[in-house]
């Protein structure tokens, strides 16, 4: 990834202030501890984790809904962190966004045509009826026809919202768009059509993708690289193929490890090698040191008290786990140097 | 359709459109009324027979007569006359304290709603502080300070009524901001005037028709209560208030004297209410957005249930716990009628066996856990089948036996603990309780095999979490509270609606696992009904595929990943994410599920199929031994070279 | 619960904060000069001058509050503008009358709209459900001044069962004390019943379709422990809102029932008040309905926590 990134981020920290109890003291809850991430220009990165591991708040703050607490988002030339979520017209026609819930992303007192043509009202000076024939055009590249402009969303079954918003998503052209759980309410037949339209519609328009998922089995199908959050940390990141066929990180292991698959005899298999080594139950409070640590089956004295670095990992990307160092270590034979330390 | 059920559906039809004439009878009425009293303020001076202040002392407190229809008061003046002219005063009043309310609370509230901070804070400490003061103080406080009379009560009335229309528009502004399409609107980069004048105010408008009429019925009782207690209409003026001021001082001589103002308020109020009523559930309804919700075509012909084809039993084994057949269910339609959701559903499940219950939303799978318990809830009923449980039919049982039968023999868990859960309670109170009840277990001997349940799920310091509340305990704790409460009375048979679908992945395995283990231990037969075949895999022994309302296919677990037979199982796996390793295109199902009442006729899966026949046209009947299929086209080379 | 009352009566202060300025602001909000009212217009300067000065109207205005409100807070309210007589003396010997009047009336409105939303929710749609409905829209249309008319022609003038006016205190008679406070209690509390009615009867269809309540009933337990011990926990939490607000609207509604029924609460105190501009006896009113009202909303924190385990402090 040699060329100048579209979407960067460093170091970035996301912070909820709670008010606790009466008191005027606010409690700080940090949803996003720090990460760092890239995007090129037409790349689909999947960000990967469970409920509460700060994947969305990540997308919020890309997108300028929640103010970054530290660090940076750099979109192109601009640095949008600074901007809190005041972004400028310019930032904001590029990147767009596609929400899980069909049922709430959509206006119920606007008609489709009225929902797909409002950014091109905001940020275009076209007639209405330059509006009404690029929102008709827009609905036929999401396999929806002109007849439905004048219809309102409750007439719509899920996959057909959910095609209404991409087709509202890509109005402006943009260079970005965060997808948080596109498909994940949709049925399984028609999670699929979405699926094929993203990633068909990237082919032809190169757009980048931040495609948010709780799935990996899903993401990894559309995306180029995979990101896997765990409590508000980045815990491994690198190609798709990589991750998901030789994950780094014991929690990205675990992750994969707990996905169903449609083999029942190598899931005997797994139930089989579970029993064997029953999985280690701790709460899932933060804790200092490494966050995966209290669960961590291979957890070692140094990862209870210093936070892993992100040590780069054979084929690509890398794992903040101290494992991934010593592995790192291992690797380059040819170097005393590393295996005297 | 047999007799039976095109009785019932009958009935359904004409109970709905019962209620929507009465609706429209009442509506009728009361906008009959409004409309009568809008013209009397209007025509007054042209109804009214006489003069409403001109007092004739000889003809005081006189009853009703030819010449003087409602009587006369205490001064004389004719009833009704003054009873048309406190029309006009009661229309005066009403608009303009409306008007003055609306007017001051919708911005403000739009405003402060959407602006927040300190603003907002500020402004609902004050709201506070004028709706902790009675609503009649408030106005008296606000008359002594402008003085008595008509238009300076309605100001008062206007000023007090404003704080309900400022936290309606507050309240709908702060919801509609947290919903997504306005956080996508922010996405887009639309301006804060732009996302508040055309995104939400929108939708504040059907709750703001409704807070008016509610308002206009509460300024109405207000100012005649006012007038009554003379800090409103003065007189000699006529107002419906002042009237009865009158009648109250001579309620021994005359006491029809109370009676014409007094139906007159009611009637007003009423009517206002009523329709403010309607207004509220066509909005519910979704008639007021002015789009006329699609009714779905119905195309559905419901199975001769009895057809000997179709009701093929499933064999019969000796250790079988629970075995439907030809269970048919059928719900009440928004439209009026009935709709039929399950139907010819058969299936058997042995003791210490998982049967998987899989298909995707609206397949019905969920209402054949429901209808093996009896509780399909309002609106739904089972029409024909069996369902029998070591060797009961639970078809049969009386609401007391089923109830019996509830919780000792049969059990369920549902899909989302945080609200399986009762959140009033301790977890430990709600399982101690089931035992209490069920099992007749002493206060002491219920709470200590709580706590071996509680730990026997595999919670740690069980004594401890016994005392937590439902909230306090993570989505997997809580699941395994409902489990430990579902198998607390040992019963034969544990249905396990989608347990694992609202938790993570991590958690789901562990709650698969524990799963496992107690049906090793319990020896109970699971059915357990998920959306994901994945899943279905990894906890199954056989499995059942639901689509529209039947079971399209039934194999042991092994046999059916390796080899489904009916298109649509076949469409499905293929569809899971884990299936291939391939980049997209991903394959898909072309289509989407039909909704009950439009299914095709024939082959429910027909206009999705790519194997589609002319045969298919027909009913399918679910064929086979050991292994069922229903698909004319089953074993067909063409259709076993396609996979 | 302990921590649970301390939270809450710190977060009424900003409350009480904002409603005595606003009280006490009903002096300078006054297009007449007070002292003006006092003597009349055919005073001279200098009694002018005394009374302004007794008033206390010449010092700024926030040192006359900071003083106002020293004294309020001893229970001082000052003294009317017509008479000698101590605001406070006045309403609190008024004030067990309209209270005794309120709670009568909120227990019947809270004991009536329980029986009636619960029988309807139990039965949606059935002819019971209908009824209820239907009687609680006519119940919010009559206005109780005129409901209590009624009731005096029928129960008092006709039947001569009560009285038709006048109030008796508990303490001289309970018996007749019970006389006195049926009929206006039954005209009070009509509006306040039908509306607690319609709230338990929503609140109650909607829990009744939960998943807890669902899960209750799978687990075999009877119909009447579901309804009474699972659903009617739940449903009294939006209850108890509403019976709060009811009661308030109860105090308000009680001065204009008060006229009805020729008794002598706070209701003819305020009234007299208004038409005097009597500020002082004014401002001693709404103070001691405010604190009326504070003290219900009190209670209703402390049950809304017990009903409801989400709403303690943790």
């Amino acid at each position: 990834m040699s060329d100048s990134p579209l979407l960067e981020i460093r170091d970035l920290w996301v912070t909820y202030w709670q008010r606790s109890g009466l008191t005027l003291r606010r409690r700080p809850f940090h949803a996003v501890k720090g990460a760092t991430l890239s995007i090129a220009p037409g790349e689909t990165l999947g960000l990967v984790g469970e409920s509460g591991s700060g994947k969305s708040s990540i997308a919020n703050a890309v997108l300028g809904l929640v103010p970054a607490a530290s660090g940076s988002i750099r979109f192109g030339d601009a640095e949008l962190s600074a901007m809190k979520t005041r972004y400028p017209a310019a930032a904001r026609r590029q990147i767009q966004a596609v929400f899980q819930d069909p049922f709430s992303s959509l206006n119920p007192s606007m008609t489709v045509g009225d929902i797909v043509a409002e950014p091109l009202r905001v940020h275009t000076g076209m007639s209405r009826e330059e509006r009404r024939a690029r929102a008709a055009e827009l609905l036929k590249l999401v396999s929806l026809s002109e007849e439905h402009l004048g219809r309102h969303p409750h007439q719509f079954s899920g996959g057909q919202r959910q095609r209404v918003a991409i087709a509202a998503a890509l109005a402006l052209q943009p260079r970005l768009i965060v997808l948080d759980e596109p498909a994940s309410a949709l049925d399984v037949s028609t999670q699929n059509q979405i699926i094929n339209l993203l990633y068909e519609r990237r082919d032809a328009l190169g757009i980048a993708y931040l495609l948010i998922a709780h799935d990996l089995a899903l993401v990894h199908h559309i995306s180029d690289r995979i990101a896997v959050m765990y409590l508000g940390h980045i815990v491994e990141q690198g190609p798709a193929g990589r991750v998901y066929s030789a994950p780094a990180h014991p929690y990205t292991r675990a992750l994969l490890e707990a996905v169903p698959l449609l083999d029942p005899a190598r899931q005997r298999a797994r139930r089989a090698a579970r029993k064997a080594a029953p999985a280690v139950e701790a709460p899932r409070d933060a804790v200092s040191g490494c966050p995966y640590s209290n669960r961590c089956p291979s957890v070692m004295a140094r990862c209870r008290s210093a936070m892993p670095a992100a040590f780069p990992v054979e084929g690509g990307g890398t794992a903040s786990c101290f494992l991934a160092e010593d592995r790192g270590r291992a690797r380059p034979a040819g170097e005393p140097a590393s295996l005297a330390s | 359709m047999s007799v039976q059920s095109a009785s019932a559906s009958d009935r359904g039809a004409r109970s709905g459109s019962r209620r929507r004439a009465s609706a429209q009878a009442v509506t009728v009425a009361a906008v009959a009324v409004l409309s009568l009293l809008v013209i009397a303020a209007v025509a007054a001076p042209w109804i009214a027979p006489y003069d409403p202040l001109h007092q004739s002392l000889g003809a005081a407190l006189q009853g009703p007569s030819t010449a003087h229809w409602l009587g006369t008061d205490d001064l004389g003046r004719d009833v009704l006359s003054r009873l048309v002219y406190g029309c006009r005063i009661a229309v005066i009043a009403a608009a303009e304290a409306t008007s003055i309310a609306v007017v001051l609370g919708v911005p403000l509230g739009l405003f402060v709603g959407y602006r927040g901070g300190w603003w907002d804070w500020a402004v609902m400490r004050l709201v506070e502080a004028v709706v902790s003061i009675p609503g009649i103080m408030v106005a008296i406080v606000i008359i002594a300070i402008l003085g008595t009379g008509l238009h300076r009560a309605m100001i008062a009335l206007g000023i007090l009524f404003s704080t309900s229309f400022l936290r309606l528009a507050r309240g709908v502004v702060l919801t509609e901001r947290e919903e997504v399409y306005v956080k996508l609107a922010r996405v887009v980069g639309a301006s804060d005037r732009r996302i508040l004048l055309r995104h939400i105010f929108p939708n504040i408008a059907p709750p703001l028709i409704v807070q008016v009429t509610l308002t206009v019925g509460a300024v109405l009782l207000a100012e005649a209560g006012l007038s009554f207690i003379g800090l409103g209409v003065q007189p000699p003026d006529a107002s419906w208030g002042t009237m009865l001021n009158t009648a109250a001082s001579y309620m021994e001589l005359n006491w029809f004297l109370a009676i014409p103002p007094g139906i007159a308020i009611v009637a007003t109020v009423l009517s206002i209410n009523l329709l403010g009523d309607v207004i509220r559930d066509s909005i519910g309804r979704g008639v007021a957005v002015g789009v006329k919700p699609t009714t779905p075509v119905a195309r559905f012909e419901a199975a001769a249930p009895a057809s000997p084809e179709s009701a093929a039993p499933p064999p019969r084994r000796d250790d079988d716990v629970l075995r439907i057949e030809g269970l048919q269910v059928v719900v009440s339609a928004k439209e009026g009628g009935e709709v039929p959701v399950i139907t010819d559903l058969s299936l058997a499940i042995a003791r210490g066996e998982t049967l998987g219950l899989v298909g995707e939303s609206g397949s019905g799978k969920t209402l054949t856990g429901l209808s093996i318990l009896g509780l399909i809830g309002a609106g739904g009923r089972s029409t024909h089948g069996t369902i029998t449980l070591n060797g009961t039919e639970l078809r049969a049982l009386t609401e007391r036996q089923r109830e019996q039968v509830r919780g000792n023999a049969v059990a369920m868990v549902f899909q989302d603990p945080t609200t399986s859960l009762n959140p009033a309670f301790t977890v430990g109170n709600q399982i101690a309780e089931v035992l209490r009840a069920k099992k007749g277990l002493s206060r002491k001997a219920a709470w200590a095999r709580t706590i071996e349940l509680i730990d026997r799920v595999g919670i740690p310091r069980p004594a401890e979490r016994a005392r937590a509340y439902p909230h306090e305990l993570s989505g997997g704790m809580a699941q395994r509270v409902a489990i430990a409460r579902a198998l607390s009375c040992n019963p034969a048979l544990l249905i396990a609606d989608e347990p694992t679908t609202a938790l993570d992945v991590t958690v789901q395995q562990e709650i698969l696992d524990l799963f496992r283990d107690l049906q090793d231990e319990f020896g109970m037969a699971i059915l357990f009904v998920t959306h994901d075949l994945a899943v279905a895999a990894d906890i199954c022994d056989r499995i059942a595929v639901m689509y529209a309302g039947e079971i399209v296919e039934v194999a042991p677990v092994d046999t059916l990943f390796a080899t489904p037979r009916h298109p649509y199982t076949r469409g499905l796996l293929s569809a899971m994410p884990h299936a291939s390793d391939r980049d997209p295109p991903l394959p898909t199902i072309r289509g989407t599920v039909p909704r009950p009442g439009s299914w095709p006729r024939g082959c429910r899966f027909s206009d999705r199929c790519g194997f589609r026949t002319d045969a298919c046209g027909q009913r399918v009947p679910l064929t086979g031994t050991g292994r069922l299929v229903r698909c004319l086209r089953a074993g067909d080379p063409e259709l076993e070279a396609g996979r | 619960m302990l921590r649970l009352v301390v939270q809450r009566l710190l977060a009424l202060v900003p409350l009480l904060f904002i409603v005595s300025v606003l009280t006490f602001s009903l002096t300078s909000l006054l297009p007449d000069d007070p002292a003006d009212l006092i003597i009349g217009q055919w005073g001279t300067e200098q009694q002018f001058e005394m009374v302004r000065e007794r008033l206390g109207l010449n010092e700024p205005l926030v040192p006359r509050y900071v003083h106002w409100l020293e004294r309020a807070l001893h229970g001082d309210l000052g003294t009317s503008f017509f008479n000698s007589v101590e605001v406070s003396d006045a309403v609190m010997q008024r004030l067990p009358v309209t209270l005794s009047l309120t709670a009568v009336s909120a227990l019947i409105a809270l004991l009536v709209g329980l029986a009636a939303g619960i029988a309807a929710a139990l039965r949606p749609r059935s002819w019971t459900d209908r009824l209820a409905t239907f009687g609680a829209t006519i119940g919010q249309a009559i206005p109780n001044f005129w409901f209590g008319i009624l009731l005096v022609a029928v129960f008092a003038v006709t039947l001569r069962w009560f009285p038709a006016t006048g109030f008796t205190p508990l303490s001289s008679s309970p018996w007749e004390w019970l006389r006195s406070v049926t009929l206006p209690a039954i005209a009070l509390g009509l509006a306040s019943s039908a509306a607690i009615a319609r709230q338990v009867r929503s609140a109650m269809v909607g829990v009744l379709q939960q998943d807890y309540i669902r899960a209750a009933r799978a687990q075999g337990l009877s119909r009447r422990r579901v309804i009474f011990k699972h659903a009617l926990t739940n449903a009294l939490v939006p209850v108890v809102a509403v019976l709060s607000f009811q009661i308030t609207v109860l105090l308000g509604g009680a001065l204009i029932v008060e006229q009805v029924f020729a008794i002598n609460g706070l209701g003819t105190l305020a009234i007299t008040a208004v038409r005097r501009q009597d500020i002082p006896m004014i401002q001693g009113l709404v103070l001691v309905m405010v604190v009326l009202v504070v003290i219900v909303q009190l209670a209703t924190d402390v049950v809304y926590g017990f009903l409801n385990p989400k709403a303690r402090p943790s």
